[in-house]
């Protein structure tokens, strides 16, 4: 059976695994508030996990149940191996030449992202039922959860631009919306309201980079987009030869990947458009974990890969796709040296490991970073969830302040699971063997230490591997702090001695997440000889991706040479040995310092020699107060100014009240007339009346026009327009006589006479019988000796 | 001077409807007593009746007689006209004690 | 109250004035006599001098009698007295309609208009029994001014405009209608019956409805609604107006 047919209750089966989460948020949100928690809570995760299970299915269909691949060499089933297939629900927009069906794709990058984002959304709504436990707000909480992942499944799920751009503004959306969750604190508000209008910068980049592409390839479907690019659409010569300078040889494909990437930044929270992410750990620690950390930050690092086929013809769009991750994953490790409240530190974390899936998405290592989405996606979700955990455990310790990590300490006694899956996620953040990062990070070091497409200068790929080996020492390093001031040492306040743990349904998930943080890395062991005799399940994640992403950078048709390329052995080890050497000596620094509780040194450094740097960390490089006075401050300047000249003046008072003033003196001229009394009214109707009586008294002469063409005259009587001329009787005199008297009984004459100039005498008259008042009017007129040009 | 007055035509009975015309019309415009007003207006109609038999004799022929079937359907319209307004004069007078037609002003806002 | 006296005595011998007008014999012969030689046509070549004299008092009569009524219905505060006038008014104009040799209309006139509608606004100045507070209209100095000018103006450009309507046919407008023994045979009772029930068949059907109509309304609205409105009545009181 052909999968692309598969249909449930007349929709396409793909259709479903976004579908479910979105009924269910209908559910949730509509009825909710009328069920109990238990009914609302399952329904959320049962929609979550059914689409789990759908995904599943429809993912396994394709590996084991499909035919297998005609070639026998190749490792993966037909269907993948062709690139997926597209399921059509119905058409949604069609304007001219442009179409953009509701279409989901399913290949294998989709199939990796929509089993990330289900399981670990599945996890951690089962986590939220304990979590969010107390909460007035539960139904409306698990309404926008589930809404979320719809949204998510959808971005992922895209077979298009447009529709992925539903599925990324949905995202944006829900996480506005809970970010602000508890909205009657002012500054959780704000730090919603800013996440949207960052997140607009970014969106409006996006569509811009649609824009442009549609008007190039008047396409948007992925499909279409990827197979001109085959072409040389992307490429210069179609764009004529004065062009050819401006950014090489790939001036489009820059144009609209750059832009296409800026709207990333905006999602992803990269240079300069991070700022929100941090402020955004306002919601629920859950939220924090699912879309902040695990899911939908990394949506631009998934459109980045999606659209690898366009990326991988501009060298320069890559270029700066590597810088800017390359920058944020330093600077964000930086910042998160200092920061003393727990869920900040991780959100600096996420934006720093960001910046490592966009250096490796940039240096055109694609299943690097889809490979470390994934394995970011469980452990950064299990930290998280220990937080919250943390955070949950110091609340009923009696906290006023459950994020702030001075007043912990010791926690490793109280909270014992928490602190177990907590140690498991630092080691795999911390790129430490066996652990999952170690495989995935390593994987993104090794693609920059390659990499090396045309274009580029020889040793960048290097500088990408050295800042990114800095970056995961700054990422060990500040870890470890965290891990140790949090459960390592002794207690320091009372909340941390009363602290305890978590429920069970937050636990579990804890445990599942810190199972998946240690193994999953095994599925995407490198190549390397000596990993050829193990199983193929070792090397899924790379085959299995192969399909879908596109490693080679375009000249022309015949010559595509892969841009990053593979290593020997050695290379390949001791490249791991470096970045594992890193990993431990961060470690060790910050066991060292923070091994038992802030130490001694620690403050000295402070205070001392490292005073300025402590302090721009501390004050987030002072970011928010650059953008504050360089954009900001002049745009509330501007929008105040708008608003007294355009707003106060011109429409208010020249506008509304202009208006209102002009209606007013009409309707106070006419209310003279309409005062309601009948009797003026008909006196008004009796001076109207007369009124057109006198005028056509005044317009009631007659007369005629007498015109000379050579010797032919026209005559063209005029009788007046008023009661009098119609139906008048005329006579024409030839003669000039004004006699009229004996014209009663005679025919009348016809008002249009052409006669010789012989015919007439000097003048001519013309009698005109007046039916009504029965008078002879006579009009006479000379006659023209000469012709006469009007 | 002397056809005007000693030789009466159908121009003096138009006219003398015109005139009993025109002074129904003011007697509606300047009183403001709802009953000399339907007085004014049965002037008005009975002008119009003048006009109409002063046509039908000017015709002269069995045709025109429809006139004085159009002048006997205007008398049924008058009279007609002449109860139903008297009755609301009188619902009118039993309500607010005034037919002073600017005083009714309950539906002018 | 002089005036009014006259006025009365000419409306109620007015009728019987112009009944007497027509006599057959006289009717034939200057028909024939004069039928096309006078301008402008009169309506009745048949005068009771031979000169057209008494025809013209006749019409100027009723004509002052009319418009003098129609005057006093519009500047009397005494309601009554208007009424009375308007009764004058209306008997001058059945005179008219006899000149016109519309004598059935002529009788309908009185009847209907100096009788039934004349009783009928009497008798509801009785139930008000209130004078007028303000007769005329306050329309101001300019509304004065520019409506009384309309109103001339009118009547001046009305009058002559009607007076020189040209005649149709001028030996059918000049020749007195047919006599018979019950009178004259044109705007009879018969002849104006024949018509009305023949082409005004529907219209009559249609008034005959519209009376009826008139009657149940007028019945509807005079009611009182409730039985409470007759109590209201005293205790809205004279303090309302």
């Amino acid at each position: 059976m052909d999968p692309q047919s598969l249909t449930f209750l007349g929709l396409p089966a793909l259709l479903w695994i976004p579908l479910l989460p979105l009924l269910g948020a209908a559910f949730n949100l509509i009825l909710g508030r009328y069920f109990s928690k238990a009914t609302v809570g399952t329904i959320a995760i049962a929609t979550v996990f059914g689409a789990c299970v759908l995904a599943g299915i429809l993912v396994f269909w394709g590996l084991f149940f499909h035919p297998a691949s005609p070639e026998p060499d190749k490792v993966l089933p037909a269907l993948w191996q062709t690139g997926g297939y597209t399921q059509t629900a119905w058409s949604w927009l069609e304007v001219g030449s442009f179409k953009a069906p509701l279409a989901l794709h399913l290949d294998s990058l989709s199939a990796v992202m929509i089993m990330i984002i289900t399981f670990v959304g599945t996890w951690i709504h089962i986590y939220s039922t304990g979590y969010m436990a107390g909460d007035p707000g539960y139904a409306r909480y698990f309404g926008y959860l589930n809404l979320f992942t719809g949204a998510m499944l959808i971005l992922v799920l895209a077979a298009n631009l447009p529709v992925m751009f539903i599925g990324w503004e949905g995202v944006g959306l829900c996480s506005f919306l809970l970010i602000g969750f508890w909205y009657e604190n002012d500054a959780y508000a704000y730090a919603g309201r800013k996440a949207f209008v960052v997140n607009r910068i970014g969106d409006f980049a996006f569509l811009l980079g649609m824009f442009l592409l549609f008007w190039a390839v008047k396409s948007l479907d992925f499909e279409q987009l990827k197979s001109l690019s085959n072409g040389a659409v992307y490429s210069a010569s179609n764009w004529g030869p004065g062009h050819a300078q401006v950014w090489g040889h790939e001036r489009l494909a820059a144009a609209g990947g750059i832009l296409l990437f800026i709207g990333a930044c905006g999602k992803s929270a990269q240079l300069p458009l991070f700022v929100w992410l941090p402020d955004a750990m306002a919601g629920p620690t859950p939220v924090s974990a699912l879309i902040h950390a695990a899911t939908m930050v990394t949506a631009g690092v998934y459109m980045v890969c999606r659209l690898s086929f366009l990326y991988s013809v501009s060298t320069t769009a890559m270029m700066v796709i590597a810088t800017v991750g390359l920058l944020t994953a330093l600077v964000a490790a930086f910042i998160a040296f200092a920061q003393t409240d727990l869920k900040k530190v991780l959100a600096y974390s996420t934006v720093s490991q960001l910046g490592f899936m966009f250096v490796a998405a940039g240096a055109g290592a694609f299943n690097a970073a889809i490979f470390h989405l994934g394995t970011h996606a469980f452990f950064k979700a299990c930290l998280f969830l220990g937080a919250g955990s943390v955070m949950h455990g110091m609340e009923h310790g009696g906290s006023k302040t459950p994020g702030d990590i001075t007043t912990m300490g010791g926690l490793r006694k109280h909270m014992p699971i928490t602190r177990i899956t907590f140690l498991i996620s630092c080691l795999a953040i911390s790129g430490i063997f066996p652990f999952a990062g170690f495989f995935s990070k390593d994987d993104i070091l090794s693609g920059a230490w390659g990499t090396h497409p045309p274009g580029w200068p020889i040793w960048y790929g290097k500088i990408l591997w050295g800042g990114l080996l800095i970056a995961a020492l700054g990422t060990a390093f500040y870890m470890w702090r965290l891990y140790f001031l949090v459960f390592g040492g002794n207690e320091r306040s009372e909340e941390a001695k009363h602290a305890h743990e978590s429920p069970v349904s937050m636990t579990s998930a804890l445990a599942i997440l810190a199972f998946f943080a240690t193994v999953i890395g095994f599925i995407g062991l490198p190549e390397a000889h000596v990993f050829e005799h193990l199983p193929k399940v070792f090397h899924a994640l790379p085959t299995f991706l192969e399909p879908s992403l596109t490693h080679t950078w375009y000249v022309d048709a015949a010559h595509q040479p892969q841009i990053a390329g593979g290593f020997a052995d050695g290379t390949l080890f001791t490249l791991m040995g470096v970045a594992l050497a890193v990993g431990i000596v961060g470690i060790v620094a910050a066991y060292g310092l923070y091994g038992r509780g802030p130490s001694k040194t620690v403050d000295q450094l402070v205070d001392g020699p490292l005073h300025g740097a402590w302090e721009a960390s501390k004050h987030k490089l002072w970011f928010d107060e650059v953008y504050d006075a360089i954009i900001i401050r002049p745009f509330k300047l501007l929008a105040k100014g708008l608003f007294e000249i355009v707003d106060r003046f011109i429409i208010d008072t020249v506008a509304v009240n202009g208006v209102a003033f002009v209606i007013g003196l009409f309707g106070r001229l006419a209310r003279w007339f309409q005062n309601g009394q009948v009797q003026r009214y008909l006196a008004g109707l009796i001076v109207g009346a007369a009124a057109v009586f006198f005028v056509t008294d005044c317009h009631r002469h007659p007369t005629f026009d007498i015109t000379r063409t050579g010797d032919t005259i026209t005559l063209h009587a005029e009788t007046g327009a008023s009661v009098v001329g119609n139906g008048a009787k005329l006579h024409w005199h030839l003669d000039g006589s004004t006699d009229c008297a004996g014209e009663k009984a005679r025919p009348a004459d016809p008002p249009d006479l052409t006669v010789r100039a012989g015919d007439t005498g000097a003048r001519v008259a013309l009698c005109i019988d007046d039916p009504i008042e029965r008078k002879m009017l006579v009009v006479s007129r000379a006659v023209p000796d000469v012709e006469v040009t009007p | 001077m002397n056809d005007l007055l000693f030789n009466v035509g159908y121009g003096h009975f138009l006219a003398l409807a015109a005139l009993l015309f025109l002074i129904g019309m003011a007697g509606v415009i300047i009183r403001r007593n709802a009953l000399i007003m339907l007085m004014s207006v049965e002037l008005m109609l009975n002008a119009a009746n003048i006009t109409l038999l002063t046509f039908s004799r000017m015709w002269g022929d069995e045709g025109a007689l429809s006139a004085h079937t159009f002048a006997l359907i205007v008398i049924g319209v008058a009279a007609a006209e002449a109860s139903v307004g008297l009755a609301i004069v009188v619902a009118v007078f039993r309500g607010r004690r005034n037919v002073d037609v600017d005083k009714l002003t309950t539906l002018r806002h | 109250m002089k005036l009014y006296a006259l006025l009365i005595a000419l409306a109620i011998c007015a009728p019987a004035v112009g009944l007497a007008q027509p006599a057959p014999a006289q009717a034939q012969h200057f028909a024939d006599v004069r039928s096309g030689a006078q301008s402008p046509a009169s309506p009745h070549n048949d005068t009771v001098d031979g000169h057209g004299m008494g025809m013209a008092l006749l019409f100027w009569a009723f004509a002052i009698a009319s418009i003098v009524g129609a005057i006093f219905v519009i500047s009397r505060r005494n309601l009554i007295v208007a009424v009375m006038g308007m009764v004058g008014s209306f008997l001058g104009v059945a005179a008219i309609y006899m000149l016109l040799y519309a004598s059935f209309l002529a009788v309908l006139q009185m009847l209907v208009y100096a009788g039934a509608i004349m009783v009928l606004f009497v008798f509801v100045i009785m139930i008000l029994n209130r004078p007028e507070d303000e007769p005329v209209a306050p329309t101001g100095h300019v509304g004065q001014v520019v409506g009384g000018i309309a109103i001339l103006y009118l009547i001046g450009r009305l009058v002559a405009v009607l007076w020189n309507v040209e005649l149709p046919n001028k030996a059918v407008a000049m020749a007195a209608p047919r006599m018979t023994q019950l009178g004259y045979d044109w705007g009879s009772v018969k002849a104006v019956g024949t018509d009305l029930f023949n082409g005004g068949l529907f219209p009559f059907e249609a008034i005959s409805i519209l009376l009826l109509v008139a009657v149940v309304g007028a019945i509807a609205i005079a009611r009182p609604l409730h039985e409470d409105d007759i109590s209201d009545e005293g205790t809205k009181g004279p303090g309302h107006s």
